[in-house]
């Protein structure tokens, strides 16, 4: 796979929320705005470039019995000092975010793209592909807080659109909504892959679903007894 | 036994690594950290209180309150005289967990502002009492005698942004907390010479 190919994957072909359907937890808790859905999609941008290189240098050194908690170790670090950062020097953010960013420690993207990429790859590809995946879960928490800050607050980017006599659909800023929007935004998102898929001639994949036999840890691990399933 | 060792080895020593990073960056942001919490809390501060000319955070009072907690108020001076005093204000209603806010209070005891310092309230709903303009259009004028502190679905005088009744009932707890606290101390408040210094 050539450079190009890995880093534009992460922004469409495995999106990491509407083709994967990986860290479902800070994408819908965070998302009820643009700017906060690009504050957590930075943040965790972040701390996955810096997992990814990580555990790609210490690849070697790692070893397979124990990679799950060393990964976690060296996302938990990298989560701490974002939340540490963020709180001395973006005073304003950290207290929107502040409850999700401890959360990014258990955002499956990120232990996912350490299982399936890093710890098989070298530094160069990795930080690519940590670039990349975070680049399509930032554009997408965009997408989907537009969406709801559109429709539940009558703004975007905080700009009023409609004027003070917009009554807002609450429910899409409330938890609910974040269903709602995702649901329809990765069924179109299907429909226009599936159409490409038809016009190219190649068999429409749908996303994965969202059960754990199916998840990246389980699929991608070389036969061997995937370290979260009970059978 | 062999591998165990070496695994826990490996283990231990990423912790290790990770620990001595985390220690280092703690060490590099706790000034930052503290500095942008005290920038915050001044700025809460100066919105709330009412025309002053002084250094409020250099002009304060700790009054002892009964449950064995410190009040700490910082008065704005105007032309010499108390023009009013700002203080934290707490409540244990909010919808998720503690809300803290700066009161602001005129000589009269009447709210002359009020700003959210803490909250976990949901975004998009109780989190909209974070915005100054609707704080003060609210609550500002308000005193402890000319009001119903309850919001106007409990048959109260305060309004309330619709689909977050709860928050606007704990802010109302808040403030009508910290207004009796202001009626019950208000001699020490206005009377007693500054503490000065840091906040």
């Amino acid at each position: 796979m050539t450079a190009g190919q890995i880093f534009i994957r992460g922004l469409w072909k495995e999106n990491p929320i509407f083709r994967l359907v990986l860290g479902m937890c800070p994408t819908l808790a965070v998302t009820t705005s643009v700017f906060n859905g690009l504050g957590m999609g930075l943040a965790s941008t972040f701390v996955l470039i810096c997992s990814n290189a990580i555990i790609a240098l210490l690849r070697g050194f790692i070893p397979k019995k124990v990679r799950i908690p060393a990964f976690i170790v060296v996302i938990a670090t990298f989560v701490t000092i974002v939340d540490l950062v963020m709180h001395g020097f973006f005073y304003d953010l950290h207290r929107n975010l502040g409850l999700f960013i401890p959360l990014i420690v258990v955002n499956c993207l990120i232990l996912g793209r350490a299982e399936a990429f890093a710890s098989r790859n070298g530094i160069g590809v990795s930080l690519l592909d940590g670039i990349s995946m975070g680049l399509g879960f930032t554009l997408s928490l965009m997408l989907l807080g537009g969406v709801r800050e559109i429709l539940g607050n009558g703004s975007l980017l905080g700009y009023s659109l409609f004027g003070p006599d917009f009554p807002p659909l609450l429910v899409m800023v409330l938890p609910p909504g974040a269903f709602i929007a995702l649901g329809f935004l990765m069924a179109g998102i299907n429909k226009l892959e599936e159409r490409r898929a038809i016009r190219a001639g190649e068999e429409f994949a749908p996303p994965r679903e969202m059960d754990c036999g199916n998840c990246v840890l389980c699929n991608l691990n070389d036969g061997e007894k995937p370290p979260c399933s009970a059978a | 036994m062999k591998t165990m060792l070496n695994l826990s080895l490996r283990l231990a020593l990423i912790s290790a690594v990770a620990a001595l990073a985390l220690a280092q960056v703690a060490d590099f942001t706790a000034g930052p950290i503290a500095a942008a919490t005290r920038a915050a809390s001044l700025r809460a501060i100066r919105q709330v209180l009412p025309a002053y000319d002084n250094e409020p955070d250099q002009d304060v009072v700790r009054v002892a309150l009964a449950e064995g907690d410190t009040l700490e108020c910082f008065r704005g001076r105007k032309d010499g005289a108390v023009s009013g005093c700002a203080y934290k204000a707490v409540t244990q209603l909010g919808y998720s967990g503690e809300i803290v806010v700066m009161l602001g209070m005129d000589a009269a005891g009447q709210v002359s502002g009020v700003r959210l310092l803490q909250h976990a309230e949901t975004p998009g709903l109780g989190a909209k009492y974070a915005e100054a303009a609707l704080l003060d259009d609210y609550y500002k004028g308000h005193g402890l005698a000319d009001t119903d502190w309850r919001v106007a679905k409990d048959g109260g005088d305060l309004d309330a942004v619709t689909g977050a009744t709860v928050t606007g009932r704990a802010l109302a707890d808040a403030i009508q907390r910290g207004l009796e606290q202001y009626q019950a101390h208000r001699d020490e408040i206005l009377g007693a010479a500054a503490a000065g210094g840091q906040p």
